[in-house]
C-alpha cells in the first residue's frame, strides 16, 4: 500500500490517496478519511451484511486489539487474513492497540510492556507478543506498539516513561517488521508520544525520525486516554501540541489521529493536515441513544445538531431521524418506532440509530473532502461550529 | 353481498402415509406456504434483524405479542402509526397472540374471572388492569395483524384439577363468541379460536367440536408445550387434528424444536411458533440437523468450519465457528448473526418438509431426519409411538 499526498505544506489541509494495495489493486481510499471502528471484528451493532445497506464503498476497518485478543491463538492456525476471519474479506483492516471507545485505564503501565483490557481482564503486550499477533493477523495497516497512556495532566515522570517505552517498541517492532515476509506489504503507522509537553514530543520525534524507512504514516498518540471524554476535549489545548508535531513530520507520510472527536474538532484537525480518523464517535453517540442531525449541506432540512431518541417527545413523532436523509433508517423507519425499540431495549433500536450515524458521518467526511478540494473548508467549519454552539446552549 | 375473505386456504398436496399436508393461505399481506414456522417478534421486532433482511430471506409471516405491544407503545400510538405493519416497516404477514398466555405465564398475580383476566400491570404505575376478550380484540384490531387469536382461558397442562379445566374449556368458547362479536375488521383480520382442555382427551374433544361450529378461517391448538410429557403431548395433537377440518389451517401454538416440528407436521399441523430459535441464538446456540451447537464451547475455538456447511445463510457463508465462538454473548452483532442462521434453519426445515410431501416422500424424509438426529437409532419412545400412529415405522 502506498500513500500519495497532493500537498507539500507542513501543517495545512490536504488531499491524499491510499492505493496500490497488495491484495486489492482496484481499491483506493481518498483522504481525509474515516476508518470504521469495530469491536470484535464488527462495527458495533452493524454486521458486515447490514453495513451493505449503509455503503458499498471500500472501507478501512479499524480493529482494536482489545476485542481481538480472544482470537490470538486461533489466528496462529487460521490461514487467511484478519479481514477474512472477521467476515469482511473486501475491507481493508487497520490493527490498533487500544479501542478509541473504551477508556484506557491509567496507572497500569510497566516497563517495556503495555496493558489492554479484554473481556477477561487486563493483558500485557510487549514488542514480541504484539508483533506475533500482527504477523498472524496480517492486517493491511497496523500501528506499532506504543505506550500512549498520557493526557493533559500527566506527570513528567509518566511522559518520560511513555517515551522510553515507545522508542524501544518502535525499534524492536520495526526491526521485526523488516525481517518479516508476511508483513512485507503491510503499511506501518508509527505512534508519536509525549503528552502535552513540547520538549518531550520533540525528543521523541528526534529519536525516531532518523529512521523512518518502511514507515508509512504517523499516529498522534498520547493526547487522551480514549473513551467518551475525547469528544469534549478543547481544541485550544491540543492545537499547539498537534501543530508542533505536524511541523516536524515528513509531509509525504499519512497522519492519523485516534478517538471520538466531535465534528467541529474533526474539521479543525483536517485543517491542520490530519488524514485519517475513526468512526468511534458514531458508537459513542449511539450508546447514549443519540443521532446526528447537524446539517452537512446548507440545504439539509434540520434545526438540531443531535437528537436523543429516548426523549418522550418522540413517542408519536412519525418523521424520520433526519428529513431528507437517504439512509435505510431514515427512509424506512420513524423516530416513534426507534423510540419504542430503545425504550423496550430491543436490539434493533441501536442498530437503526447506528446505521444513521455511520451514514451521516461518512457523508460528513465526503463533504470534508469536497471542501478541501474546492478550498471551502472554512465555510463548513463556520456552519458546524455555529450548530454545535447552538446545541450546547439549548442543552 | 360477499366480502373478500382475509384468508383463502388452498390444499396443495397430502402425504399418502401420514396426516401431513402442504397448503397455502393467502392473507391480506401476502401468501404463506404451509407447514410454516413463524418466528416471534415480540415487541414489533425480531431480535436484531431488520425487516428487510427477513424479507430477503423469504420470511412470509412472523408473530408479535399483544400483551407487550398493548403495554408499549400502546393502542394509541399503533393507531396513529396506521398499525404494526407500517410502524415496523414489515410488509409481509403478521399474527398476534391474544395476550392471555403472557398474563398467566409472566404475571404471578393474574386472576381469571368470567369477565376476563385481572392482573397487575408491569408498567410504572403498577395499576390493576383487566384484560377482557373485548379488550384483547380491540388491541389486536389496532395492531392490525392478518391473523389474530381469541383470548383463551389458559390452564397449565400440569394442573390436575379437572373441574377447573372443564370450566376453562367452556369459558374459552364463551370468550371466543365475545371476541367474534366485537371484531371490527373481519375483512382484513381472521380470528382463530384456540382448542383448550390440557391433557384430557374428552375435554379437548368438546373444545374442538364446539369451535368447529363457529364461522372462522382457521384453528389453533393451545395449552400444550407447557411442561407436559411428550407421550401426552403428541396424543393430544393427534386427537385435535383428527377433529379439526381439513380445509382450514391448523396452528399448533408454542412448538419450535426441529424434532417436534417434523412429528407435528406428520400429525397434520400447518403452523407453528416458538421463541426458542431466536432466544437460544442470544445464548450462543446455533441449530443444526444433528443437534444444537453451543458456540461458547472451547472446542470451537480453532474450528474453521461454518456452523453448517450446507446452510445457505449469510452467517454460514461468511463466518467460521472459531470466529463466532469468540464473539457470541460478548457483542450484540454476534447475536444477530446466530439469529439469522437459526431463522434460516427453521425456514429450510419447513421447506424440506413441504418439498418431501409434494414429492410424496415425506416418510423417507422423516426416517432420514430422525436417523441424522439419533445416529445410534436410540429413538425416544414418544417419537416411535407418534410416528407409528401415522404409519411411519422407524425400525425398518
Amino acid at each position: 500500500m502506498k500513500f500519495y499526498v497532493e500537498s507539500v505544506s507542513k501543517c495545512a489541509q490536504r488531499l491524499g490517496t491510499l492505493s496500490e494495495i497488495d491484495a486489492k489493486p482496484s481499491v483506493s481510499i481518498k483522504t481525509p478519511a474515516v476508518m470504521l471502528h469495530t469491536q470484535g471484528g464488527q462495527i458495533p451493532h452493524i454486521t458486515h451484511e447490514v453495513f451493505k445497506l449503509v455503503s458499498r464503498d471500500p472501507q478501512i476497518l479499524q480493529i482494536p486489539l482489545a476485542g481481538m485478543h480472544t482470537f490470538k491463538e486461533a489466528m496462529q492456525y487460521y490461514e487467511g487474513t484478519i479481514s477474512n476471519f472477521i467476515g469482511s474479506k473486501d475491507s481493508l483492516t487497520c490493527l490498533t492497540l487500544q479501542d478509541p471507545c473504551n477508556i484506557t485505564k491509567q496507572g497500569h503501565n510497566s516497563t517495556l510492556k503495555v496493558p489492554i483490557w479484554t473481556k477477561n481482564g487486563k493483558v500485557y503486550y510487549d514488542a514480541k507478543s504484539y508483533m506475533d499477533v500482527v504477523e498472524s493477523f496480517k492486517p493491511d495497516i497496523y500501528f506499532l506498539l506504543s505506550d500512549g497512556d498520557t493526557n493533559i495532566s500527566s506527570s513528567e515522570k509518566r511522559i518520560s516513561k511513555s517515551l522510553s517505552n515507545t522508542v524501544s517498541f518502535y525499534k524492536e517492532c520495526l526491526e521485526r517488521h523488516r525481517k518479516s515476509q508476511t508483513l512485507a506489504n503491510s503499511f506501518v503507522i508509527a505512534p508519536v508520544v509525549g503528552g502535552y509537553k513540547q520538549l518531550a514530543r520533540e525528543k521523541f520525534l528526534k529519536s525516531i525520525l532518523a529512521d523512518v524507512k518502511d514507515v508509512g504514516g504517523f499516529l498522534i498518540d498520547g493526547l487522551h486516554n480514549n473513551g467518551p471524554e475525547t469528544e469534549f476535549l478543547e481544541f485550544a489545548e491540543i492545537e499547539p501540541v498537534v501543530k508542533n508535531i505536524l511541523n516536524k513530520l515528513p509531509t509525504d507520510k499519512l497522519r492519523v489521529i485516534q478517538g471520538c472527536w466531535n465534528p467541529v474538532n474533526v474539521i479543525n484537525l483536517v485543517e491542520m493536515g490530519i488524514d485519517l480518523f475513526d468512526s468511534s464517535y458514531c458508537h459513542i453517540l449511539t450508546e447514549r441513544s443519540a443521532a446526528m442531525t447537524f446539517a452537512i449541506e446548507p440545504t439539509d432540512q434540520t434545526d438540531t445538531y443531535e437528537i436523543n431518541l429516548r426523549d418522550a417527545k418522540y413517542l408519536d413523532d412519525f418523521q424520520p431521524i433526519l428529513t431528507g436523509c437517504n439512509c435505510t433508517s431514515c427512509t424506512k423507519y420513524s423516530r416513534a418506532y426507534i423510540h419504542h425499540l430503545l425504550s423496550v431495549h430491543e436490539l434493533l433500536g441501536p442498530i437503526l440509530v447506528m446505521i444513521h450515524n455511520v451514514y451521516h458521518y461518512l457523508r460528513f467526511f465526503e463533504k470534508i473532502r469536497k471542501c478541501v478540494k474546492s478550498n471551502t473548508l472554512q465555510a463548513l467549519q463556520v456552519s458546524i461550529t455555529e450548530q454545535f454552539q447552538n446545541h450546547q446552549k439549548t442543552k | 353481498m360477499t366480502t373478500k375473505s382475509p384468508l383463502v386456504f388452498t390444499l396443495i398436496a397430502e402425504c399418502h402415509t401420514t396426516k401431513a399436508r402442504v397448503s397455502r393461505m393467502v392473507l391480506p399481506h401476502g401468501p404463506v406456504d404451509m407447514p410454516v414456522f413463524m418466528p416471534v417478534g415480540t415487541q414489533g421486532t425480531l431480535k436484531g434483524m431488520l425487516p428487510e433482511q427477513l424479507e430477503e430471506l423469504g420470511l412470509q409471516i412472523m408473530l408479535a405479542n399483544t400483551y407487550h405491544l398493548g403495554t408499549k407503545p400502546g393502542v394509541e400510538i399503533l393507531e396513529k402509526a396506521g398499525g404494526l405493519h407500517k410502524f415496523m416497516n414489515w410488509n409481509n404477514c403478521l399474527l398476534t397472540d391474544s395476550g392471555g398466555f403472557q398474563m398467566v405465564s409472566l404475571l404471578k398475580l393474574a386472576e381469571i374471572t368470567e369477565e376476563g383476566v385481572r392482573f397487575q400491570s408491569l408498567n410504572d404505575q403498577k395499576a390493576e388492569v383487566m384484560l377482557t376478550p373485548e379488550h384483547s380484540i380491540e388491541i389486536q384490531n389496532a395492531i392490525g395483524a392478518d391473523i389474530v387469536m381469541q383470548l383463551d382461558d389458559v390452564v397449565r397442562t400440569t394442573n390436575p384439577d379437572k373441574a377447573r379445566i372443564e370450566e376453562s374449556v367452556h369459558r374459552t368458547t364463551r370468550w371466543l363468541d365475545r371476541c367474534l362479536q366485537v371484531h371490527k375488521k373481519p375483512d382484513t383480520q381472521s380470528i382463530f379460536p384456540i382448542v383448550q382442555g390440557t391433557l384430557y382427551e374428552d375435554l379437548r374433544e368438546i373444545s374442538a367440536k364446539d369451535h368447529i361450529k363457529r364461522h372462522v378461517n382457521g384453528y389453533a391448538i393451545g395449552g400444550l408445550s407447557g411442561g407436559e410429557s411428550k407421550d401426552d403431548f403428541w396424543k393430544i395433537v393427534h386427537l385435535c387434528t383428527n377433529i379439526l377440518p381439513k380445509d382450514k389451517p391448523r396452528y399448533l401454538m408454542g412448538v419450535g424444536f426441529a424434532e417436534d416440528l417434523v412429528i407435528c407436521c406428520a400429525l397434520g399441523c400447518d403452523m407453528f411458533d416458538c421463541v426458542f430459535p431466536t432466544r437460544t441464538a442470544r445464548f450462543g446456540c446455533a441449530l443444526t440437523r444433528t443437534g444444537q451447537l453451543n458456540l461458547k464451547k472451547e472446542k470451537f475455538k480453532k474450528d474453521f468450519k461454518p456452523i453448517d456447511e450446507n446452510c445457505p445463510c449469510n452467517t454460514c457463508k461468511n463466518y467460521t465457528r472459531a470466529y463466532l465462538s469468540g464473539v457470541v454473548t460478548v457483542y450484540p452483532s454476534a447475536c444477530h448473526l446466530i439469529t439469522e442462521h437459526n431463522v434460516v434453519f427453521q425456514m429450510r426445515l419447513m421447506k424440506d418438509i413441504r418439498e418431501s410431501i409434494k414429492q410424496d416422500k415425506f416418510p423417507e424424509f422423516v426416517r432420514k431426519f430422525m436417523l441424522d438426529l439419533y445416529p445410534n437409532k436410540e429413538y425416544p419412545t414418544w417419537v416411535r409411538d407418534s410416528l407409528s400412529a401415522v404409519n411411519i415405522s422407524l425400525t425398518l
